[in-house]
């Protein structure tokens, strides 16, 4: 995206309407826009401090320029005098070094600067630094030059701006006179300009918003109440930290090893890649992780990071209970306070659960605002933190949340498609054809997914929860009906009406029934690198019933999604190809789901 | 809101009132800021319904509630607004989470806003990072884009945030949620005097307060103080004059 620059500011209340730009410009030379190093200081305090601050001279000595520098203090130096070589090599800052641009052989000669910066003008009038006026801007098309270091002034207005900026492609856009009425900076004139090189409408807005860290392509960041921002900043420093820590990374996998249990096997199906007649089937068994499910793997990271960050008491949501059991797990484990919100009607569901983490010390607490699920009981956890954010983490089980919530969890998770990754190549020398791991936020699938991202013959596909069908009002299908939106502090993909209110999810599944996907999978549904599908109840349910009878392997609710989806995918596969089933949890919690809607069974 | 910065030169305390728009039916609206102006606020906030209002404590989350149930939406609201049969006197302030206007288009919601006669915004869930996806719609309809600061916001942060303030800056006086408290934290007032020592805009204290030992507590160390839950819950139970002293003790002149 184009930066901007506003030139030639001598008002507090014109580099407050500049505040939406990258740059300012402060003139020290002979000028009608000329200011003192003292005013351009004062002006300097008023800007943001991202903002790009450039002091433009004329042939000033290194001892002028450089006092600016330090007194202003100047992020950059823009140069349009005769400044020799050696002057542009002493100066510490970035150096935007200006040319006049007549004709092709002034373009020509831009390449010869030694600058970081070349700044094209037309021929300046009364004073070197500029006219105002626009020179033919289709010199610059046509001729070699890294447009990465092309500033593009003259004669630059609202009305202009953006077709200047698709012709030349440049760095950045410098106004000044464009920007003013009767001699003066005008500050509606500064944010329409603003406006206008930055694209006016919330797409390109948001462009600029998106800051690499803590974003995957739109979605993502941090939309929380900002009591709870130094909280996320913290943890976003520490997590930083750990992660590259190797005693931390160390302590991390031992706890896997000697207490999780891992590394889990990739166990060949053979009955069911047999009853398919499809591609050879393998299962990702996290379903044997201790407390039954891949949330614990995410729970003994964030635990460690939580008592390294000094804090010794955990908030967690939970859905079916399974984040819930691996949290209370973990911190009876580490000798941490646990408090779990859990939504009234998945109590009803999951009461097994319930009474696991009653059994290992935390405390439940029940949330009946709202459907009573998943949703809800993030809400009131993250109530609960925003009141007791100076001694608490909260514990989040899915990808998703402010940054550096998806991030970490997925880092957490991805020990699930490495050692598939690695487990694939012991036993067939090459990796799968496809993988499918079930969504609900999608903890366990971005775990499978990430390793095998950048593999891009490796096909992906997450089996989000229908419900009763997409066409129902009762689904959990966020990617496959969902839109655009903030919640539960990330922009992601959710469920919601034409008012921005979200809706209720549904699924059989009470860890799948949440009407958000984490931002990273919004953004590989995007990008399509990852297809999702949607499963109904029902075709959960009859896999259950087939992937037990046919493996002795009885799967929670959640991973039979991936199951049903598998079987799908497998039809039009052939015999010499491979896929991978994240089984993500064993379906001991679901017994008494399973019990009723299966009555009968025989 | 240029109203707020006088009241303040003028050595007066604000009274910021905040309504559930909706809570009621939507014509409970027009009567709710008719009669809280005519009671003498200084300015109001216009609340938007939301399904998962996660600042908001049990008392706003269930106005919120009611007004959903009853069809309430962001559009209905700057439609009602843009319906006012009468003047409107005091600053009126949309207070929403980012979704609904994300959702409504955030250059059309200001656009909207401004027809609406609203002066200002406050997005609780739209930090100072990203405010960029609001503020310049905002700008370009002269709308204020009220900034929050709490007792967990770090100095150099506080003092950036500070240093972009218009209209007031809303400090937030709890850890926590909206809602009544009995009791507000002692560095309540330390925080408030560091706010108010850095901030170019009034500064008023919102979250908690619904007591006049809450305005005696920190009279000297604010500009104002913004009252929700105890004004959302009044309307409800229809005693809004219960509500008449604190408002007096706030703006009624104070001798020092």
């Amino acid at each position: 995206m184009t930066r901007v620059k506003i030139c030639g500011l001598m008002e507090e209340q014109h580099v407050k309407a500049a505040s939406q730009a990258d740059a300012i410009g402060f003139v020290f030379a002979p000028s009608k826009r000329r200011v003192s190093i003292e005013r351009a200081q004062e002006l300097s305090r008023l800007a943001n401090n991202d903002m790009q601050r450039i002091g433009v001279f004329v042939n000033a000595s290194y001892e002028e320029i450089e006092n600016a520098v330090k007194t202003v203090p100047l992020t950059m130096v823009q140069l349009h005098g005769d400044e020799p070589d050696e002057l542009i090599q002493r100066i510490e800052v970035p150096v935007i070094q200006a040319f006049s641009i007549r004709t092709p052989d002034d373009v020509e000669k831009l390449n010869n600067s030694i600058a970081d910066y070349i700044l094209v003008d037309a021929p300046g009038t009364d004073y070197r630094g500029g006219s105002g006026q626009v020179f033919d801007w289709s010199l610059l098309e046509n001729a070699n030059l890294d447009h990465s270091r092309l500033i593009l002034a003259g004669g630059l207005n609202r009305d202009n701006v953006q077709a200047a900026i698709s012709q030349t492609a440049p760095f950045m856009v410098d106004v000044s006179s464009g920007v003013e009425t009767d001699g003066r900076k005008d500050e509606a004139k500064i944010q329409q300009f603003i406006l206008q090189a930055k694209g006016d409408s919330m797409e390109r807005t948001k462009e600029k918003t998106i800051d690499p860290v803590g974003f995957f392509g739109r979605y993502g960041g941090q939309f929380v109440p900002e009591t709870l921002m130094k909280a996320v900043k913290e943890l976003e420093a520490a997590y930083e930290d750990a992660k590259n820590d190797a005693e931390f990374q160390k302590e991390y996998h031992h706890y896997l090893s000697e207490y999780v249990g891992r590394e889990q096997p990739l166990t060949f199906a053979a009955r069911m890649t047999e009853a398919w007649g499809g591609p050879k089937i393998y299962l990702k068994r996290e379903d044997l992780n201790h407390t039954g499910a891949h949330k614990v793997n995410n729970a003994i990271g964030q635990a460690l990071l939580a008592q390294r960050m000094g804090k010794r008491k955990i908030v967690a949501e939970t859905g079916a209970g399974q984040h819930g059991v691996a949290t209370a797990t973990i911190c009876a484990l580490f000798d941490l306070d646990c408090v779990v919100f859990m939504g009234e009607e998945d109590i009803k569901r999951q009461q097994l659960n319930v009474f696991r983490m009653k059994l290992l010390g935390a405390r439940v607490e029940s949330v009946s605002k709202g459907s009573g699920t998943l949703k809800d009981a993030v809400n009131e956890a993250l109530r609960y933190w925003v009141t007791n954010v100076e001694d608490t983490h909260y514990l989040i089980g899915s990808a998703l949340g402010p940054h550096p919530f998806p991030t970490m969890v997925r880092d957490f998770q991805s020990v699930i498609g490495k050692e598939t990754k690695r487990q694939i190549l012991d036993k067939e020398g090459r990796l799968p054809d496809a993988i499918v791991a079930c969504v609900g936020g999608g903890s366990n699938a971005i775990g499978m997914f990430h390793p095998f991202v950048s593999d891009e013959k490796v096909r992906l596909i997450g089996a989000e929860a229908a419900g009763e069908g997409v066409d129902t009002e009762r689904h959990a299908a966020t990617l496959t009906k969902g839109s655009e939106g903030v919640l539960h502090g990330a922009m992601m993909k959710i469920l919601q009406d034409d008012a921005g209110q979200v809706q209720e999810a549904h699924s059989i599944s009470a860890g799948l029934d949440y009407p958000g996907i984490g931002p990273e999978h919004a953004h590989l549904a995007d990008s399509g690198r990852v297809t999702y599908q949607a499963i109904t109840d029902d075709e959960a349910l009859a896999s259950v019933i087939e992937m037990s009878r046919l493996e002795g392997i009885i799967p929670a609710l959640e991973s039979a999604h991936a199951v049903a989806e598998a079987k799908k995918q497998a039809q039009s596969m052939t015999a010499d190809e491979l896929l991978v089933i994240c089984v993500s949890g064993r379906g001991d919690k679901d017994m008494a789901t399973y019990a009723e809607k299966m009555e009968g069974l025989s | 809101m240029k109203q707020l910065a006088e009241l303040k030169q003028a050595g007066h305390k604000a009274f910021v009132a905040y309504i559930m728009a909706g809570d009621g039916g939507i014509k409970k609206l027009g009567e709710q800021i008719q009669h809280l102006q005519e009671r003498g606020v200084t300015a109001i906030e216009v609340g938007i319904p939301f399904s998962d209002p996660v600042a908001d404590g049990p008392t706003i989350e269930a106005a919120g509630n009611r007004a959903l149930a009853e069809g309430i939406t962001l559009e209905k609201v700057l439609d009602e607004m843009q319906r006012f049969d009468f003047e409107v006197k005091v600053p009126l302030i949309i207070m929403t989470y980012l979704n609904p206007v994300i959702r409504f288009g955030a250059e059309r919601f200001t656009q909207e806003a401004k027809k609406a006669g609203a002066s200002g915004v406050i997005i609780p869930d739209l930090p100072f990072e990203h405010r960029q996806l609001i503020e310049p719609f905002a700008k370009q309809q002269e709308l204020v884009l009220i900034q929050l600061v709490t007792l967990t916001t770090i100095d150099s942060r506080l003092e950036e945030i500070l240093k972009q303030a218009e209209g007031f800056v809303y400090a937030v006086t709890v850890t926590g949620i909206t809602g009544s408290r009995d009791e507000l934290a002692e560095e309540v007032g330390a925080f408030t005097r560091k706010v108010r020592e850095l901030s170019p805009v009034p500064v008023y204290a919102g979250f908690g307060i619904s007591k006049e030992s809450h305005v005696e507590m920190l009279r000297d160390d604010v500009d104002g103080f913004i009252v929700g839950s105890a004004i959302v819950q009044a309307f409800h139970e229809g005693r809004i004059e219960d509500v008449e002293p604190l408002i007096d003790a706030v703006t009624a002149p104070h001798s020092v």
